[in-house]
C-alpha cells in the first residue's frame, strides 16, 4: 500500500487554483521527485500535506489514515517531515537546539520535569542532547553545534533543516528544493545524503529544479504545471515526454530542462 | 546563564573551544565586566559624596571620610581615612582609564588590574574598619567631635559595597568575563539582601526597594517570559498582577471575613493568575504581533475598568479593597518593618528565578523559543502551538501572582489606580531596557529603572533643595523634578535603544541580530550601489 496518497485534492486561493485534483501516491521507501515550472504549485502542495493549509477539497492519507484537515503538529506526528524552500530554522537557537526541537514530541519531559530538574527531565535532557550531536554529526555539522542557525553557511543551513526533520523520527521525508543554491560539490553530498536515508528506511518525496540531482537519485518523477498533474514515471520516460518539455520551454525554467 | 544551549560543563567546554561562540560570550562578559567598574566607582563616588549632597537621604546627618578629615581626627584615623581616599581615587577613575586605554588602543596589564583590585581590597579594609571603630567600638577621641549617632550607616555601607565590587570586578576579572551570569549573581547578591541591613534608617527607602524594586523584579520576569522567551508582545500584564492582587486580597480582608496566611495566599495569587492567563491568552492565539498587543492592551484596560466598577461586587470599586492583612510571625510584624516584605519578595524571586532559568533551558524553553522565532517551523516540527503559548500566558501571569500577593498586604489596601496601563508601560520598558530574554538583564533593568522612576525622580527635587541650600544656588533648587519624570524616563528610554539597543545586558540571540543587522544592511548599502 502506498505511504502517502494524494486523491483528487485541490488548493484555491480565492479565484486562483493552486493545485488542481492532484492524484498520486508515493510507496514506502520510495524516492520521488515533484516537477514543473515556478508558480506550478509544488510548494503548495507539500503545504497541503503537512497541514499548513486546508485543502479546499480532496483527501490526503497517510499510511490508510486521512490527514487533512488536521493541525500541522498533529500531521507531524504521524510520521511527515519536511524542510522548506526558503530555508525556516530556528534563527536564534543552536544548531543543537534546533535539532532537539525537533524531538520535542516525542520526548517525555514535562513542565515540572523542566522547572525541578528532577532525575527524568535531567536524563532525557542529556540523551536528546547526545542524539542532537550524533544526527549533527552524521550531517557533517557536528564542529559547529553550538553556533546559531544563522551564523551557518547556507549549505549547512539546508543540512541543519534536514537534521531538525530527522529528529522528529518521521516515516516521509518532505523536501523543498534541497539543492537550491548549493554548489556541484554539496549537491554530490546530498544527493548521496538522500540515498542514505532511503536505504535507512524512510521514504523521500522532494521537489528540486536540477535536474541532475532528479534524474539522478529519483525512482519515480511527478510533473505538474499550472496546478495540474502532467505526467509521472520513470526519470527516462518524464524526459521524453512532450507535455513535460512544452511546459519547461513556455517557463523561465526551459534551460534546465534542456540541460537536463 | 541566558543562552538556551549552555547546558552542561561539557558543552560550555565544547563551546568555548567554537570561535562564533567564544568571541559572542565575550561581548557579554564585556558588558558585565563595564557595568560592575561602573557601579563600584559610582558608588565610591556616591559613599563620599552622599552625605554632603543629599542630607535627607537617610535618617543620620551625615557622616563621610571628608568630616573625618575636616574635623581634623588623630593618629590611626588618619591613615585609614587617607588609603581610604587613595583607593577610592583609583577606583573611581579606573573606568576612565579603560576607556582611555580604549581610545588609544592600548591594552591595560595585568599589572593594573593588580593594583586596582588592592585598591579594592585596601579600601575594603578602611571602610570597614572606620564602621567598626565608629560605630562598634566608638572610639570617639579618634574621630573628634564625631559620634556614633551622626554616623550615616548607608554612607559607610555603599563605601563598602563599592570596594567590594571593584575587588570582585578587578580581582576576578577572568570569571566575570568568561561566566558573566554568576558574576552578576556573586555581585548582585549581597546588595540584594544587604539592602535593609544598609539602608535600616531610611524607612521610606526601604518601602522603595520593596514595594517597587521587588515587586517590579517579580513583574518583569514573568513578563520576560511571555514577550521575551515566547515573544508574544502581551502590552496589559498588569491585568494578571491585578488579577492575583484582588483575589489575595479578598482572601486575607476582613471583607469576606477570610484570612489565610501570606504564604498561602502566594500560591493561591499565583495559580488564579495563571488560570486567568491561560483564559485570556485563548481569545489572542491566532494574533500576532500588532494585533496581538492591541486585543492585551483592551484587557488591561478592561480589567482594573471592572474593578473601578465594582462589576461582580467584589471589588470595592473606585476604592478598591483597604484592610489587608500583614502577617506577624512571633516578634515580627512584617508592617511595622517592610525589610521583611522586602526579603520575603526576594526570596521567593531567587527561587523564580532559579525556576524560571530551567524551565528556559528545558523542552517547554525550547518550544517557546522556537515559537518566537518561527511559528509555522515550530508547528511543522510537531509543536503544538495552542499549548505552547497558552503555558507561556499562564507561566508568566503567575509570576505577576506571586507579586500581587504581596502587593496588597505590603500596602494594606489596593484600588485600580494601581493596575492601569502605565504599570504595563514600566514592566515591559524594564525588560526592553535590561535586555529582552535575559534573566540577568531584567533584574538589572527593574533595578535602574525603579530606582530612577519610584525613587530618584520622586526624591529629586529635595536632592536638589538640599545641593542649593548647600552650593547656594536657589534655581536649581526650584526645579519641580516630578512635572518632568516622564520626560526624563522618555529620554532616557530613547537615548537607551539609540546607544544599546538590545538592552542593558543584551541576549546573546539580541546581540548578534543588532550584529548582523548592521552588517546585512551595509551590504544592502553596497549592493545598492553596484
Ligand atoms: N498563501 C498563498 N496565497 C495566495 N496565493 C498563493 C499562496 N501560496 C501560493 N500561492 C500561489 O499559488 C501558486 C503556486 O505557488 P507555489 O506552490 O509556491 O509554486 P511552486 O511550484 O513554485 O512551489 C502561485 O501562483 C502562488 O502565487
Ligand atoms: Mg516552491
Amino acid at each position: 500500500m502506498a505511504l502517502l496518497e494524494m486523491a483528487s485534492v485541490t488548493k484555491q486561493f480565492g479565484g486562483l487554483t493552486a493545485v488542481s485534483n492532484v492524484s498520486f501516491s508515493v510507496g514506502e521507501r520510495e524516492i520521488v521527485s515533484m516537477i514543473g515550472p515556478n508558480g506550478a504549485g509544488k510548494t503548495t502542495a507539500f503545504n497541503c500535506i503537512t497541514g499548513l493549509y486546508p485543502v479546499t477539497s480532496g483527501r490526503v492519507l497517510f499510511d490508510g489514515t486521512r490527514v487533512d484537515g488536521q493541525p500541522p503538529h498533529r500531521i507531524l506526528r504521524f510520521g511527515i517531515a519536511r524542510t522548506f524552500q526558503n530555508i525556516r530554522l530556528f534563527s536564534y537557537m543552536t544548531a543543537t537546539d534546533n535539532v532537539m526541537v525537533g524531538a520535542h514530541w516525542w520526548m517525555k519531559e514535562r513542565v515540572w520535569d523542566g522547572a525541578f530538574k528532577t532525575p527524568r527531565g535531567r536524563r532525557e535532557e542529556r540523551d536528546i542532547e547526545q542524539m542532537a550531536l550524533e544526527l549533527l554529526d552524521a550531517l557533517g555539522l557536528g564542529d559547529r553545534a553550538g553556533s546559531y542557525a544563522r551564523e551557518l553557511p547556507y549549505g549547512l543551513q539546508r543540512r541543519l533543516e534536514i537534521a531538525r526533520a530527522l529528529a522528529t523520527r518521521p516515516r516521509l521525508l518532505l523536501l523543498d528544493e534541497p539543492a537550491a543554491g548549493l554548489n556541484p560539490q554539496e549537491k554530490n553530498e546530498l544527493m548521496a545524503l538522500i540515498a542514505r536515508m532511503r536505504d535507512e528506511g524512510l521514504t523521500i518525496f522532494l521537489i528540486e529544479h536540477d535536474m541532475s540531482v532528479v534524474m539522478g537519485i529519483s525512482d519515480r518523477i511527478i510533473v505538474l504545471d499550472h496546478g495540474e498533474k502532467i505526467a509521472e514515471g520513470p526519470p527516462a520516460e518524464v524526459r521524453e515526454n512532450k507535455r513535460v518539455i512544452e511546459a519547461y520551454l513556455g517557463s523561465g525554467a526551459s534551460q534546465e530542462a534542456r540541460t537536463a | 546563564m541566558t543562552d538556551l544551549a549552555v547546558r552542561s560543563p561539557v558543552a560550555l567546554l565544547r563551546r568555548v573551544t567554537q570561535p562564533a561562540r567564544s568571541m559572542g560570550r565575550r561581548v557579554e562578559g564585556r558588558s558585565v565586566y563595564l557595568i560592575l567598574t561602573l557601579t563600584a566607582a559610582g558608588l565610591v563616588l556616591l559613599g563620599w559624596f552622599l552625605p554632603w549632597f543629599v542630607g535627607p537621604f537617610t535618617a543620620g546627618t551625615g557622616f563621610s571620610p571628608q568630616d573625618v578629615v575636616s574635623s581634623a581626627p588623630t593618629g590611626f584615623a588618619t591613615v585609614l581615612v587617607y588609603v581610604m581616599g587613595a583607593s577610592a581615587l583609583i577606583v573611581v577613575l579606573s573606568p576612565l582609564a579603560e576607556l582611555v586605554a580604549r581610545l588609544r588602543k592600548m591594552t591595560l596589564g595585568v599589572r593594573v588590574d593588580q593594583v586596582r583590585a588592592i585598591a579594592g581590597a585596601a579600601g575594603l579594609v578602611a571602610a570597614v574598619l572606620v564602621y567598626v571603630l565608629v560605630g562598634v567600638i566608638r572610639e570617639e577621641p579618634a574621630f573628634g567631635v564625631l559620634s556614633s549617632t551622626t554616623i550615616t550607616n548607608s554612607a559607610v555601607w555603599l563605601t563598602m559595597y563599592g570596594f567590594g565590587v571593584a575587588l570582585f570586578a578587578y580581582g576576578a576579572k577572568g570569571l566575570v568575563l568568561t561566566r558573566p551570569n554568576l558574576a552578576f549573581a556573586i555581585a548582585a547578591l549581597p546588595f540584594g539582601a544587604l539592602l535593609p541591613l544598609m539602608f535600616h534608617q531610611a524607612p521610606d527607602f526601604l518601602l522603595w526597594a520593596a514595594s517597587s524594586l521587588a515587586i517590579y523584579t517579580l513583574l518583569a520576569l514573568g513578563l520576560n517570559v511571555v514577550v521575551g522567551f515566547a515573544g508574544l508582545l502581551d502590552l496589559g500584564y498588569a491585568a494578571f498582577f491585578a488579577i492575583g492582587a484582588y483575589a489575595c486580597a479578598s482572601l486575607s480582608s476582613p471583607i469576606h471575613g477570610i484570612h489565610l496566611p501570606l504564604w498561602v495566599l502566594i500560591f493561591l495569587g499565583a495559580a488564579i493568575a495563571a488560570i486567568f492567563g491561560a483564559l485570556l491568552g485563548a481569545p489572542t492565539l491566532r494574533l500576532r504581533g500588532d494585533y496581538l498587543a492591541i486585543v492585551t492592551l483592551g484587557f488591561g484596560e478592561i480589567i482594573p475598568d471592572l474593578a473601578t466598577n465594582n462589576v461582580f461586587n467584589l471589588t470595592g470599586g473606585p476604592n478598591g479593597l483597604p484592610g489587608i492583612d500583614q502577617p506577624k510571625i512571633g516578634p515580627v510584624d512584617f508592617g511595622t518593618s517592610p525589610q521583611w516584605y522586602y526579603w520575603s519578595i526576594v526570596a521567593v524571586t531567587l527561587i523564580s528565578v532559579l525556576l524560571l532559568r530551567n524551565l528556559q533551558r528545558a523542552r517547554v524553553g525550547r518550544a517557546w523559543v522556537a515559537l518566537r522565532e518561527d511559528e509555522v517551523a515550530a508547528a511543522a516540527t510537531g509543536i503544538n502551538t495552542t499549548t505552547t503559548k497558552l503555558l507561556a500566558f499562564a507561566i508568566g501571569a503567575s509570576v505577576s501572582g506571586l507579586a500581587g500577593a504581596f502587593y496588597g498586604s505590603m500596602l494594606t489596601a489596593i484600588s485600580p489606580d494601581a493596575f492601569q496601563f502605565q504599570v504595563s508601560i514600566a514592566v515591559l520598558s524594564i525588560i526592553v531596557l535590561g535586555g529582552i530574554g535575559n534573566i540577568t538583564g531584567v533584574i538589572l533593568g527593574s533595578f535602574v529603572l525603579t530606582f530612577v522612576i519610584f525613587w530618584a525622580l520622586p526624591h529629586a527635587h529635595e536632592w536638589s533643595a538640599t545641593f542649593a541650600h548647600n552650593f547656594n544656588v536657589s534655581a536649581v533648587g526650584n526645579i519641580n523634578f516630578p512635572q518632568y519624570t516622564y520626560i526624563i524616563y522618555g529620554a532616557a528610554l530613547i537615548l537607551m535603544m539609540l546607544l544599546r539597543p538590545g538592552g542593558l545586558l543584551p541576549s546573546r540571540a539580541r546581540r548578534i541580530e543588532l550584529q548582523t543587522g548592521v552588517e546585512s544592511e551595509s551590504l544592502a548599502a553596497v549592493q545598492g550601489r553596484a
